[in-house]
């Protein structure tokens, strides 16, 4: 220990030099640090399940061109068709899927809803769906019932909501009923003027249509189905590997079966997520690649100085080896020195990730980096350093003793 | 040519003041060559640094060819130093990357010459110093007389007034200095004023006179004797 | 003097190969990740009304529920929709030069032409206001008139790629269109219109493209639409369209031009005392904060540009950074490396002024080669976004192209930086003093 003081004090003749190294450092520190937090957070975000068997799923939309189109008569005479179909696990008419980003919300809650507005509900998504539902988005019923025809009620804008059953996911079921089994139990916030409805079931897990809700888990199923205007969308659920296949006749025997409408908007739900998350995953990209960069820039910069300072010092290590100094304690000065220097520049660096992490939180809601990071991050840069000087440590080895009685 | 009137140089740092030259009095005439010579410590290379207006001095005067140096700003003294002084070093001090030809035209760039008339004094100057054949090579494939012969050749490209030359022959062998010194005499023969620093007598004894320096002032001694006189001299004037 | 010292750089720069290609590569880099981000940073924060942008208005009034606002954690973060009695009550008092309430939908369209297959399209259900509002330009005809509006007329404006699809190069003027089961006569076709961001309906992200079919606002009343893009209550508006449209649920986008700039305070009194109106009728229980945004504090309230191209652009800049910190350092070392043929060099007689120069020089033909290739990779890294974000989708992926401004400060940000990284290694190059260098041999 005694050692650094004299290698510490050598290294700071050339302050500009090492203000340098220490400054690239300590900006790597607080990029490295904030980058990976995002990229965990988003790849969390982007790996959580929805709840559908997305592989074999499918959407496809009609809309009616007739003033006076027969909605009902469609939809029922769709879903016969389609549900004859071989290879159709399920099919329902809904208004909206997990990750799709659009659909509809609500508060539900277990007192009626409170005049003034006040939130005490809990934020819910709600799905239209059938009696088929549950096999068409791929759910697992996990307590109660799915819903039967008779639970099914048309949804116009005079009748609103008169659906009298829901099934909820098993988060939204305890955050409702912390105590007990959910099914039975009335809520209000989905039936009109403050009435109520019964959870009749409760599935595993279905995403909200947003995947960067708060609580993304917490939907609800409703039984209904459009009664009046022109457009409707349809959610199939396949046999595995008929899903392409499917997608096509469905397609081809819907424009066949009725021409006054348009099929249109046939999507994949393995193209909803991957339409869902593409910035998500676009980002990590960006994130990791500018972090590499960023890395070996940095690298590169510690050796191209180290390169230059065992140079300007040749002499010096000449006379050093003749005075009796090993190859090794050679190179474990010029490591010592950028130990130092690295150690410096984590010091900054602790502090500038810091502030950058505030900074992100305050202007982009970003959340708080934990504290594990900032010595992780250390480590990986220290190693970064070391790596990065053991090329030039290695050379000033080399120097032969016989440097130091040269005069040129 | 040369008058140093009362110069003093001082170095300070945060403890020490050095008195590397006190009271320094000189004057060499158009023509001469003067050696200085001197106990290592003695201050003859900072008298030789600042003769070249490489480094400025704390007191006193100089002038160099009629031109007073004192307050001359940077550009000025760059330009005194580029027209009127050519430098020859120990080291050579030869540019690796560039060949003979490239080394001998660096003052000459900045002399705002054409680049024919450039051509021109290189060519010149390197045959004066017997090097032409050899314009193109490299400072690397000669060898230590060549080398400062080249250099020579780029002191001369300038047509300088006056050559300072830092221990000249300190890294050659005998052979090489002697015939270094050799083209000296020439140079000085066909009149440009040479003053050489050095501590070995030999090349001392070419010199029209030597100039002894001791701790910053200078003994003066006129006429071309050998060295050991010179200082049973000075130890019997006291 | 210049020929010579880029003479002198070209054979240092090539001497050491290696080094040069690592300075160079640093800053092309750098450049090209900031100038990347900056790029679709810039096309975001666009504004399409900006030279209108004082006397083109969008009001915000709160009239969210009494217990909780909009936006729990900003109280100044208020509704930016309107109910229909609000926007309704504004746009009949008629007191700005211009104003329309919008809405977008969607309707099928049954072309005349039975070789283009029926399909939907979106609709903006808008006031004839709208059209000299946002300067909008027309190929043919133009909007429609307030005695239109009034009236319920079955007319139709076209975007031009709509007209193109249903009449190819024809003038359709006067022609009609089948949409959602009723025909409509074709008043105007607008020529490309397709402003980034779609800054008057923000609510689907931003940078939708723009409606292809633009109709009367009562029409939308009429066929009891609500809005495609955001409905939001908070409480339970009851059934029926009628309740819908008494309720407090806020689905419309309220617009206005006003004469001059100078006329603002005045409109901003009419809409307090409106609020302050209602008050007394029971609604708006919230405390009084309208708001009264130009085009440009609009956007920005409604946070159009993406947090993540924000944060790009703000991990690039640190990057940029860096990698001049890098070159520096570099360079640096490269010129104390010669220290002492600097110190030769003045000996025979540069002046400071040559050393710089010619020093500067060396750094500024590193900056240049950087800052071409950092076109090239700003270049590549835009096409990289592109292929990230898809080009049809993502707001990032449709703007991240190249115009000639953005090559004209690319360029010359690298230059600037580059000499920038080049000042400190070339001063301290040009202050070495000859005596010292010398002697040192």
């Amino acid at each position: 220990m005694k050692d650094v003081k004299p290698i510490f004090s050598a290294l700071m003749r050339n302050k500009i030099g090492v203000a340098l190294i220490v400054l690239q450092v300590a900006i790597t520190l607080a990029v490295v640090c904030n980058s990976v937090f995002i990229i965990l957070e988003r790849a969390e975000r982007v790996g959580k399940p929805s709840g559908m068997d997305e592989a074999n799923t499918f959407l496809i939309g009609s809309g009616g061109f007739t003033r006076d189109y027969d909605i009902k008569g469609a939809i029922r005479q769709d879903l016969d068709l389609i549900r004859s179909l071989p290879g159709v696990v399920g099919a329902t008419q809904t208004n909206s899927v997990p990750m799709s980003w659009g659909g509809w919300g609500t508060g539900i809650d277990t007192q009626p809803m409170d005049p003034n507005g006040e939130r005490r509900a809990k934020g819910s998504a709600i799905y239209m769906g059938d009696e088929q539902a549950i096999e068409a988005f791929g759910l697992k019923l996990v307590e109660g019932r799915a819903f039967g025809p008779e639970d099914v009620m048309e949804l116009t804008q005079e009748s609103g909501i008169t659906a009298k059953s829901i099934i909820v996911t098993e988060a939204l079921a305890k955050a409702l009923f912390p105590e007990g089994s959910a099914v039975g139990q009335q809520v209000y916030g989905i039936a009109n003027d403050n009435g109520v409805v019964t959870i009749v079931g409760v599935v595993e897990r279905m995403q909200k249509p947003w995947p960067t809700s708060r609580d993304v888990e917490f939907s609800t199923i409703v039984p209904l189905r459009e009664g009046e205007g022109s457009g409707a969308r349809y959610l199939i659920r396949t046999e595995p590997g008929m899903r392409d296949q499917l997608m096509k006749e469905v397609e081809a025997k819907l424009v066949a079966a009725n021409p006054h409408r348009i099929v249109r908007d046939d999507r994949t739900i393995e193209t909803v997520r991957l339409e869902a998350y593409r910035g998500d995953r676009a980002m990590m990209t960006i994130l990791i690649a500018v972090m590499v960069a960023l890395l070996i820039v940095t690298g590169a910069g510690i050796v191209g100085l180290a390169s230059f300072w065992v140079t300007r010092r040749i002499k010096q290590i000449g006379t050093r080896r003749a005075l009796g100094a090993r190859r090794l304690n050679i190179r474990s000065y010029f490591q010592t020195e950028n130990g130092l220097m690295i150690g410096m520049g984590i010091v900054l660096g602790v502090v500038m990730t810091y502030g950058f992490n505030i900074w992100l939180m305050q202007n982009y809601d970003a959340e708080r980096l934990p504290w594990y990071y900032l010595p992780l991050g250390a480590a990986a840069v220290f190693a970064l350093g070391q790596l990065a000087v053991l090329g030039p440590a290695r050379r000033a080895a080399q120097v032969s003793p016989a440097v130091a009685t040269r005069t040129a | 040519m040369l008058v140093m009137r009362s110069l003093s140089k001082v170095y300070r740092t945060h403890l020490v003041e050095t008195h590397a030259l006190r009271d320094f009095n000189l004057t060499v005439r158009d023509g001469e060559f003067v050696a200085v010579t001197g106990p290592s410590g003695s201050g003859k290379t900072t008298f030789l640094n600042i003769a070249g207006l490489l480094e400025e001095f704390t007191g006193g005067e100089y002038h160099l060819d009629s031109v007073d140096v004192r307050g001359l700003d940077d550009n000025a003294r760059s330009r005194l130093r580029n027209e009127k002084i050519g430098f020859i070093f120990q080291g050579f001090n030869l540019i690796p990357d560039l060949n003979l030809f490239d080394n001998v035209d660096v003052p000459l760039r900045y002399r705002g010459l054409k680049s024919a008339e450039r051509k021109k004094r290189i060519e010149h100057a390197l045959t004066r110093v017997g090097l032409a054949s050899r314009m193109r090579h490299y400072p690397a494939e000669l060898s230590g007389g060549q080398q400062q012969r080249v250099a020579i050749a780029r002191a001369l490209a300038g047509e300088p007034k006056i050559l300072l030359a830092d221990e000249p022959t300190g890294n050659l062998d005998s052979l090489m200095a002697r015939g270094v010194m050799e083209l000296l005499e020439e140079i000085n023969q066909q009149g440009t004023t040479i003053i050489m620093v050095t501590h070995d007598p030999e090349p001392a004894a070419r010199a029209h006179r030597n100039v002894h320096i001791i701790d910053g002032q200078v003994t003066d001694l006129a006429g071309a004797p050998p060295l050991r006189n010179a200082t049973e001299a000075l130890v019997a004037n006291g | 003097m210049l020929g010579y010292y880029f003479w002198l750089a070209a054979r240092s720069l090539r001497r050491n190969a290696i080094l040069t290609a690592l300075m160079i590569a640093a800053i092309a880099l750098g450049i090209g990740a900031s100038m990347t981000s900056l790029t679709v940073l810039r096309a975001m924060s666009g504004n399409p009304l900006a030279h209108k942008d004082d006397v083109v208005r969008r009001p915000q009034v709160d009239n969210w529920a009494p217990a909780r606002g909009w936006n729990q954690n900003d109280p100044n973060d208020l509704p930016n929709l309107f109910t229909y009695q609000d926007a309704k009550a504004f746009y009949d008092a008629q007191k700005a030069k211009y104003q329309a309430i919008m809405f977008p939908n969607v309707l099928s369209v049954e072309p005349a032409n039975r070789e283009v297959k029926p399909y939907m399209a979106t609709v903006l259900f808008t006031h004839g206001d709208m059209f000299p509002m946002f300067d909008i330009p027309f190929l043919h005809g133009g909007g429609w008139s307030k005695a239109q509006d009034d009236g319920n007329a079955r007319v139709a404006v076209l975007s031009r790629a709509t007209s193109e699809k249903l009449f190819g190069a024809e003038d359709p003027i006067g022609r009609t269109v089948r949409l959602g089961g009723e025909d409509f006569a074709v008043v105007g076709v607008m020529n490309y219109w397709d402003p980034r961001p779609h800054f008057y309906e923000v609510s689907s992200g931003g940078f939708q493209t723009a409606e292809e079919i633009y109709l009367p606002f009562n029409l939308g009343i009429e066929r009891e639409l609500n809005s495609s893009a955001n409905n939001n209550c908070w409480q339970d508006p009851g059934q029926g369209y009628e309740a819908w449209l008494a309720s407090d649920c806020v689905w419309l986008a309220y617009w206005l031009e006003l004469e001059s700039a100078s006329d603002a305070d005045e409109y901003k009194a009419f809409i307090d005392a409106y609020v302050t109106e209602q008050k007394k009728l029971g609604r708006f229980p919230r405390p009084l904060n309208n708001q009264f945004h130009t085009v440009s504090s609009w956007l920005e309230g409604q946070r159009v540009v993406s947090r993540d191209v924000r944060t790009q652009a703000w991990m690039s800049a640190a990057f940029l950074i860096v990698c001049l910190i890098n070159t520096i350092g570099l360079l640096l070392a490269k010129f104390m490396a010669r220290a002492s043929e600097i110190g030769l060099r003045r000996a025979v007689g540069a002046s400071k002024r040559q050393i710089f120069a010619q020093y500067l020089t060396e750094a500024g033909v590193v900056g240049v080669a950087g800052a071409l290739i950092g076109l090239v990779v700003t270049a590549g890294g835009l096409a990289g976004l592109r292929l990230l974000y898809g080009e049809d989708g993502g707001a990032t992926g449709l703007l991240a192209r190249l115009d000639t401004t953005m090559v004209i400060v690319t360029a010359l940000v690298a230059i600037a930086a580059s000499i920038a990284a080049g000042l400190y290694p070339t001063w301290r190059a040009c202050g070495i003093t000859p005596a010292t260098q010398l002697k040192s041999n």
